[in-house]
C-alpha cells in the first residue's frame, strides 16, 4: 500500500479525466470491426517500430557493409531472419490496410466537411509509408535496393523545374554512395518516424475533436443514435484485431521469409528490376508514358487526391445527385488493380 | 442564412446510392484489391523459389521458328534448352543470334528470314562486346592456328593421311580441331559454287563441321566459338564455371589439368563443397558468392572483390608450360614489338602484371607471404625442368638435325618420340603439377618420368645414334653431339649418373640411407 500511495503521489493522475477520455463514446457501426481499419496500420505501425529497432542492433549503414550485415540478420542473428521477416510483412501489410481505410473512408465519404484535414493528414501518412517502405528497401543494399535507388532518384530528377535539386538532396551528390545510405538511413530511422508520430497524433486528435462520423445503414436512418464505449468495448475489436494480424504477420513470415538478392553491384544493371508492388502501378504507368509525363501524373494524382475534400464538394456541386466521386472512386481503384495486374503479369 | 448553409453541407446520408449499397461495393472493392495482393504474393513468392525461371519472352519471329522446330526431334530439345537460358528469360531469341548478312557466304533464307546456321563471336558481340573482344584477344581465339605445329603432324601425317577419303582428315577433324577449332568450310562443285540441300541450305563441309573448338576459324572471318565454353542453346553459367567445362580440352596425358586441379587441395574442396558454390550467382565474386574453394574460371576468369571478369584468360597467367622450354609469357610479344622497333602498345600486360593478376585472387584465401611462397616454389620447379632437361635436351636435338644425324622429317626417329614424350607429355605434367599445386603430377606424373625418360631413354637413343654415325662415318658430327652429351653428363645436376657424386654428397646420402632403412625395418 504504501508504495501504491508513494507512486500516486509522485505521479498524480486525474482518474476522472482519465475514465472521461478512454470512455469516448464510439458510434454503433464500428461494432462491425471490419470498419475499424484505422486502426490496423497504427497497430503495423508500432510493429514496425520495434522490430526495426532490433534490426538497428545490427545493421551498418556504410555501402561495403550494409549488405553484410543484413546478410548476418538474415543468417547469423538469433531470430535475425524473424524480426526481418515480420519488419518486411508488417511493411507490406501496414500499406494494404492503409490503403483500405483509405477506401473505406472515401466511399463513405467520411472527409467531408469538418473532416477535410484530417482526410489530407491521412494523405501525408500514405505518403510517409511510401516512403518508409521506399528508404526501408534501399538500405538492405542488394541488386534490387541499389537499383530502386538508382530509378527512384533518377525519376525524381525528371520532375520539372525543382527534379535536379530532389535527386541531388536524395543522394547527396550526383552518384548513389555513402552519402544516399546515410540519408536513406537517416529517413528511414529519424526523420520519418517523427514525421510519422506528430502526424498520427494530429490524425487521431482530430479524430477525436469531431467524433467518428455516424454511419447510418439501411433501416438505421430514423433510429435513435446509439453508441458504445472506446474502452474497453471498442479496445476489445482492436486486441482482436491484433491479434490476428499478428498470427498473420509471424505465419507470413515463417511460410515466407523474407529473401535476400544479390549484393549490389553499380556495374551489373539487373536483368528485371521489379520495385515494390506498391510501386508497381507508378512502374507500368512510367513505362508507357515519357519521362516527364511519367513523373507528372503520380504528382497530380496525390494532389487530387490531397485536396480531394474540395474537388469533391465542387464536383457535388456541380453534378447533385449524380454522386461523381463515387464513379470516379470506382474507376480509379479498377485502374489502380488493372495497373497492379499488368506489372505482375507484364514484362 | 445558417441553416441555408448547413443545407449546403453534404452529408454522407445525403447521397443518393444507400450506405448499405456503398458497404458492398467496398466490401467488392476491397476483395478485389485483396485478391490482386495475394497475386502479387503468389508471383513474388514463386519469383524467389530456387530454381525459378521467368517465363521466356518469345518475339514474333522466335514464335515462328519454335512453330516448326519446337514440334519435332532435335529442335524441341533445343526449344526446351533455350526455354531454360537467360536469353528467353530477356527475349533473346531465334534470330538475334542467328540473323545473318547478305554478304555471309552461308546465308540462307529461311521461311522468311536470313539466317546462317554457325553462330560466330560477330554474332555474340552485338550483344557482349566486352567479353568478346577480351575473348578474340585471347590466346583461346588463337587455338585454331596449329597448322605447322608438331601436334598437327602428328594428327595429318603420323597419325592420319591427308589424302584419306578425300582428305576427310579424320584424326584432326574429331580429335584436335574439337579443341583448337576447325577451319569451316562450305562443300562447293567443281565450278566453286556452294552445294546446297533440297531446301536450299548451303552444305557445310563435314570435315569441318560440326565443331565447336574454342579457336574455330568462321566463315565470316570471325576467330572463335563462344559455345565452347558457354554450351547451346542454354548458355548456363552454371555450366560454364564447372571444372569438367575447361576439362573437355584440358586434360589427358599432356596437359592435365582437370586431373591436376581434382588432385589439389582447391578440386577436393570444390567437390565436397559444391552444394555451397552458388555456381549460377550473377556476378559471381570470390569471397563474396562463394568461399568453398576456387575452380578453373575462378582463378583465371572470374571477378575479385577488386578486380573484374576477364575473358582473356591469359591475363592471369605468368609463365608459358607449353613449350619445350618454359618462359616468361610475354617474351615473344615483347620481342616481336623490340624487332619491329615499336613501342609496347597501352594495354600491353608484362608477366609481372598478369602474375600481379594472379596474385590478387590468390589474396582472396591465402596471405601474402603464403602466396610468395607458392610462387617461389613454383618458379623453382619450371628453373629445374628448364635447366636440367628442357634446354639440354634441346640443345642436343638441335645439334642432331644441325649434323644430320636425324632426318627433317618428324617422327621418323625413335628419339624424337622420346624427346616428344620428355617435354609434351612429361615435362607439361611436372610444370603444371607445380602450378595447381598437384603434388603427384609434379612428382610421378612429372619430374619422375622426366628423368626416367632422360637418362633410360633419350640418352641411350642419343649415344645409339652417336654409335651409328660413327659406324657409317659420320665422324664430325658424332663427335660434335658426343663432346656436348659428355660435357652435361659431368656437370654437376647429372655427374651422379655416371657415379661421379660429391664425396662428401655420397656420403650424406649413404648416412641418410641408413637410418631410413633402419627406421622401417628394410633389409638392405
Amino acid at each position: 500500500m504504501g508504495l501504491a500511495k508513494w507512486f500516486h503521489e509522485s505521479f498524480p493522475v486525474d482518474q476522472e479525466a482519465l475514465i472521461k477520455i478512454t470512455a469516448e463514446p464510439i458510434p454503433n457501426h464500428l461494432k462491425r470491426w471490419w470498419w475499424a481499419l484505422g486502426g490496423t496500420p497504427l497497430y503495423l505501425f508500432t510493429v514496425q517500430i520495434i522490430t526495426g529497432i532490433m534490426l538497428i542492433f545490427y545493421y551498418v549503414p556504410e555501402p561495403a557493409r550494409a549488405y553484410e550485415s543484413v546478410y548476418y540478420i538474415t543468417h547469423h542473428a538469433s531470430f535475425g531472419w524473424l524480426i526481418r521477416s515480420i519488419h518486411r510483412w508488417s511493411s507490406n501489410l501496414m500499406i494494404a490496410a492503409l490503403l483500405l481505410h483509405m477506401l473505406r473512408v472515401f466511399f463513405t465519404a467520411t472527409f467531408r466537411k469538418p473532416r477535410e484535414m484530417n482526410w489530407m493528414f491521412g494523405v501525408v501518412l500514405f505518403l510517409l509509408t511510401i516512403i518508409f517502405g521506399f528508404t526501408g528497401y534501399s538500405l538492405v543494399y542488394e541488386q534490387m535496393s541499389y537499383w530502386a535507388m538508382k530509378v527512384g532518384t533518377g525519376i525524381a530528377g525528371a520532375t520539372p523545374l525543382i527534379g535536379g535539386w530532389i535527386a541531388d538532396f536524395m543522394r547527396g551528390g550526383s552518384e548513389i554512395g555513402q552519402n544516399t545510405l546515410t540519408r536513406f538511413y537517416l529517413f528511414h530511422v529519424v526523420l520519418l518516424p517523427v514525421l510519422m508520430m506528430v502526424t498520427i497524433s494530429l490524425h487521431i486528435y482530430l479524430i477525436r475533436a469531431h467524433g467518428v462520423s455516424e454511419l447510418k445503414f439501411r433501416g438505421d436512418e430514423h433510429s435513435e443514435k446509439k453508441t458504445f464505449p472506446l474502452f474497453p468495448d471498442h479496445v476489445y475489436t482492436e486486441l482482436i484485431m491484433v491479434t490476428i494480424l499478428m498470427i498473420t504477420l509471424v505465419t507470413l513470415s515463417l511460410l515466407f521469409p523474407v529473401q535476400l538478392g544479390e549484393p549490389a553491384n553499380p556495374n551489373v544493371t539487373p536483368l528485371h528490376i521489379k520495385p515494390e508492388w506498391y510501386f508497381y502501378p507508378v512502374f507500368r504507368w512510367l513505362k508507357i508514358s515519357n519521362l516527364t509525363i511519367g513523373v507528372l501524373g503520380p504528382i497530380l494524382f496525390i494532389l487530387i487526391l490531397f485536396f480531394w475534400p474540395f474537388i469533391d464538394r465542387f464536383l457535388e456541386r456541380k453534378l447533385p445527385g449524380k454522386e461523381p466521386a463515387f464513379w470516379i472512386g470506382i474507376a480509379g481503384m479498377l485502374t489502380l488493380n488493372g495497373f497492379l495486374l499488368w506489372e505482375i503479369f507484364g514484362h | 442564412m445558417i441553416r441555408q448553409k448547413q443545407n449546403k453541407q453534404l452529408k454522407i446520408y445525403d447521397m443518393a446510392t444507400s450506405l448499405n449499397t456503398k458497404r458492398i461495393i467496398i466490401g467488392i472493392l476491397s476483395l478485389v484489391f485483396l485478391v490482386v495482393l495475394l497475386i502479387a504474393l503468389w508471383k513474388e513468392v514463386q519469383h524467389a523459389m530456387p530454381g525459378y525461371k521467368p517465363a521466356p519472352i518469345v518475339d514474333a519471329g522466335t514464335k515462328h521458328c519454335i512453330s516448326c522446330h519446337a514440334e519435332k526431334g532435335a529442335g524441341k530439345v533445343i526449344v526446351e534448352q533455350w526455354k531454360t537460358s537467360k536469353h528467353a528469360e530477356v527475349g533473346v531469341g531465334c534470330l538475334e543470334c542467328h540473323a545473318a548478312n547478305k554478304t555471309d557466304v552461308d546465308a540462307y533464307l529461311h521461311e522468311g528470314a536470313l539466317i546462317a546456321t554457325v553462330v560466330t563471336p560477330y554474332d555474340c558481340r552485338k550483344c557482349h562486346e566486352k567479353e568478346t573482344m577480351e575473348f578474340v584477344n585471347s590466346h583461346h581465339a588463337d587455338a585454331g592456328m596449329i597448322m605447322g605445329s608438331l601436334d598437327n603432324v602428328l594428327a595429318e601425317v603420323v597419325e592420319g593421311d591427308v589424302n584419306f577419303n578425300s582428305g576427310a582428315n579424320p584424326a584432326a577433324a574429331s580429335g584436335c580441331w574439337q579443341c583448337h577449332g576447325s577451319r569451316v568450310q562450305l562443300l562447293t562443285d567443281d565450278q566453286g559454287n556452294i552445294r546446297k540441300y533440297d531446301n536450299g541450305i548451303p552444305k557445310l563441309d563435314p570435315k569441318t563441321w560440326p565443331n565447336t573448338g574454342i579457336g574455330r576459324i568462321n566463315l565470316d572471318g570471325s576467330k572463335g566459338s563462344c559455345s565452347a565454353c558457354h554450351n547451346r542453346h542454354a548458355f548456363s553459367v552454371k555450366q560454364a564455371r564447372q571444372p569438367e567445362n575447361c576439362g573437355k580440352c584440358h586434360m589427358g596425358p599432356d596437359h592435365p589439368q582437370l586431373e591436376i586441379y581434382q588432385e589439389s587441395k582447391h578440386g577436393v574442396n570444390f567437390y565436397a563443397h559444391k552444394d555451397l558454390m552458388n555456381l549460377g550467382a550473377q556476378p559471381w565474386v570470390v569471397g563474396l558468392d562463394y568461399i568453398a574453394a576456387p575452380t578453373c574460371a575462378t582463378c583465371h576468369i572470374s571477378a575479385t572483390p577488386d578486380m573484374p571478369v576477364t575473358h582473356e584468360v591469359g591475363s592471369r597467367i605468368s609463365w608459358t608450360l607449353r613449350p619445350k622450354v618454359s618462359e616468361k609469357i610475354d617474351v615473344q610479344e615483347m620481342a616481336k614489338y623490340k624487332a619491329q622497333g615499336k613501342e609496347l602498345p597501352p594495354g600491353f600486360l608484362t608477366w609481372e602484371m598478369r602474375r600481379a593478376n594472379m596474385q590478387n585472387v590468390c589474396y582472396q584465401c591465402h596471405t601474402k607471404n603464403y602466396v610468395a611462397g607458392f610462387y617461389t616454389q613454383y618458379d623453382n620447379e619450371v628453373f629445374l625442368y628448364n635447366e636440367k632437361f628442357g634446354k639440354p635436351a634441346l640443345k642436343l636435338m638441335k645439334l642432331l638435325l644441325e649434323n644430320q644425324m636425324i632426318t627433317p622429317a618428324e617422327f621418323d626417329e625413335q628419339i624424337e618420340w622420346t624427346y616428344y614424350y620428355l617435354w609434351h607429355h612429361e615435362g607439361r605434367r611436372a610444370r603444371m603439377g607445380a602450378s595447381m599445386m598437384g603434388p603427384d603430377y609434379t612428382q610421378w606424373h612429372g619430374n619422375y618420368e622426366v628423368a626416367d625418360r632422360f637418362y633410360m631413354e633419350f640418352i641411350p637413343d642419343l649415344v645409339e645414334i652417336i654409335r651409328e654415325a660413327r659406324a657409317h662415318g659420320r665422324t664430325q658430327g658424332a663427335q660434335t653431339v658426343e663432346s656436348e652429351l659428355n660435357t652435361l653428363l659431368n656437370s654437376d645436376m647429372h655427374k651422379w649418373f655416371l657415379g661421379k657424386m660429391d664425396p662428401e654428397e655420397l656420403k650424406k646420402r649413404k648416412e641418410a640411407a641408413a637410418k631410413f632403412r633402419d627406421r622401417y625395418s628394410e633389409s638392405k
